[in-house]
């Protein structure tokens, strides 16, 4: 899966005009008092958050993997293994949706937004615009939903399977959710960490 | 008939009765798991099994080693001794011994055409199928689109043929179809080496209808923990159950309603010997059922070897070796994974 970055670019030479504007808009907020130390705190901050959640993804994906284990252990190797994965074409349960960053924005939009089980949502592609639209459901049929692809997903393994595989899967879920969070929180403090640099480029100019 | 089994088991059964003794000799004591559960990596998993009897199959395997790798070694070590036990025995001993090996064929049966409905080669899947259950036509079960093809084309040859009658339909093979022709085959197994036994009589009847039922009865609470929340009717369920146990025919009526592990539990506490089994966990928890499953079966393995001249010891021997390599499974994935603190919430004493 490929991240785009979208941070301004330095200096004035490779902006085009109109956009000179908006530069120095932002400059100008920049420059105010009080502005280097807030940005040096949203990127302590981002960092700190970020650190956490990669000690919270760890701890998530060592109990993820003894679940499995402890699974494994309960149904057997023969039932539970690499090769009864299901090679057949099929739409990919859960996707990943880049946005654009919005720098204007003082609480900056998530950059990856993870959309889990969407393999039976219906999707409705609009051609002029280019977006998709998603059908709205209910939120008793959303769970009814949700639960029928996670059962779908571990079907492969058989469907009398014990909870201790699904107990994996769901460590595996929030690891994953973990993940796309640390993206997030990493694309912000690199952004701030940009935006610290470039408050100190401008005051040494 | 039933106290006179000393006077002629020896004649047929008698090698290899104190073979299968010797082999449960060498079974790992709780001083070789204390020993095992300290190993800081799997290589020293491998260097102290080096002086067990594990020790020859294990000493030619390179570093790195995998959890894997181990378990396919001991499980080699489990073959060797039966099929040296097999080629010793005469009948009725040898169709006992054959017995043993069905639930591994049906599970291996289950695993090629699971695998070929999710498109994976015949041989990646052969690879991974348990070395006791393989025949010679395993492999051309690939071929078959339905339960009908499946017996007609290949398993009409096989010991399991007599088990298929209950689930031979025309439709195609799916998850669903699957799952129930698996837990159908196995329940019909059951019934016949369970009735194979009561005729063979004597105290191989009576400590093996005890270990058989114990079984039954496992699987009976297994399958209703692992359907619930599945699209298996109640009806479904009650058809997967054995027609022998402790929990037959009340016990299986009242699991075939259970929507939750609670009223499991309240249905088991009602039976003496399970009510010790679930007094172990905690309201609304299933994690340690299947140790505490284990540590029962255990106990009434180790009590066949008590008694002699029946052949229930055979049975007992293959199934605590298969504990125990389940035991050196979880104690290689407890180390390779850095968990140690979590050896003891699945390793199963056998001494």
């Amino acid at each position: 899966m490929e991240e785009r970055h979208f941070i301004p670019e330095s200096g004035g030479d490779q902006e085009p005009p109109q956009e000179a504007v908006e530069v120095e808009n932002r400059r100008e907020v920049r420059l105010q008092p009080g502005a280097e130390e807030k940005l040096v705190l949203q990127f302590m901050d981002s960092l700190n958050s970020y650190l956490s959640l990669s000690h919270s993804l760890s701890s998530t994906l060592g109990q993820a993997w003894m679940e499995l284990a402890s699974a494994r252990h309960s149904m057997g190797t023969a039932r539970l293994n690499t090769s009864l994965l299901d090679l057949k074409f099929h739409p990919a349960s859960t996707t990943l949706k880049i946005t654009e960053y919005d720098v204007d924005s003082v609480d900056a939009k998530a950059w990856f937004v993870l959309r889990k089980w969407v393999s039976s949502e219906e999707v409705e592609e609009d051609e002029d615009s280019n977006s998709t639209k998603f059908s709205e459901r209910a939120d008793d049929d959303d769970d009814v939903v949700v639960r029928r692809e996670r059962a779908k997903s571990l079907s492969v393994f058989g469907i009398l399977i014990p909870p201790k595989l699904r107990a994996a899967q769901l460590s595996f879920e929030r690891a994953l959710e973990t993940l796309v969070e640390m993206a997030n929180m990493r694309s912000r403090f690199l952004y701030s960490f940009h935006q610290l640099h470039q408050e100190v480029e401008d005051t040494k100019e | 008939m039933y106290g006179f089994e000393a006077m002629t088991f020896n004649i047929h059964g008698g090698y290899l009765e104190a073979i299968v003794r010797g082999h449960r000799a060498g079974l790992l004591t709780t001083a070789d798991y204390n020993n095992l559960c300290q190993c800081e990596s799997l290589d020293d998993i491998k260097m102290h099994l080096s002086a067990t009897e594990y020790g020859p199959y294990l000493q030619n395997e390179p570093s790195p080693l995998h959890t894997t790798t181990i378990v396919e070694k001991c499980t080699l070590k489990l073959v060797d001794d039966y099929k040296h036990m097999l080629c010793q025995a005469t009948e009725p001993l040898s169709t006992f011994l054959e017995y043993i090996t069905y639930g591994h064929m049906i599970d291996n049966v289950v695993l090629i055409v699971t695998g070929t409905l999710h498109e994976r080669d015949v041989q990646e899947l052969l690879e991974k199928c348990h070395p006791l259950g393989m025949f010679d036509s395993i492999a051309t079960l690939a071929v078959a689109q339905n339960m009908r093809e499946l017996y007609r084309l290949v398993l009409v040859d096989t010991p399991l043929a007599p088990y298929f009658s209950e689930c031979i339909t025309s439709e195609d093979l799916d998850d669903m179809n699957i799952e129930i022709m698996r837990n159908t085959l196995y329940k019909a197994y059951l019934e016949d080496f369970y009735r194979f036994c009561e005729k063979l009589g004597g105290a191989t009847a009576e400590i093996m209808s005890d270990l058989l039922a114990f079984e039954a009865d496992r699987r009976a609470v297994n399958i209703t923990i692992n359907s619930i929340g599945t699209e298996l009717t109640r009806d479904d369920r009650r058809k997967l159950y054995s027609n022998f146990g402790l929990l037959y025919p009340y016990g299986h009526e009242e699991l075939a309603v259970c929507e939750d592990i609670d009223q499991v539990r309240a249905v088991m506490e009602k039976y003496p010997p399970y009510q010790s089994i679930f007094a172990k966990l905690s309201y609304g928890e299933s994690q340690m059922l299947d140790k505490a499953f284990y540590e029962e079966e255990v106990k009434r393995l180790c009590l066949a070897f008590e008694q002699q001249f029946h052949y229930a010891v055979f049975f007992a021997y293959m199934r605590l070796r298969e504990q125990e390599i389940r035991n050196l499974m979880w104690i290689s994935e407890c180390v390779a994974q850095n968990q140690k603190s979590r050896v003891h919430d699945s390793v199963v004493f056998i001494f």
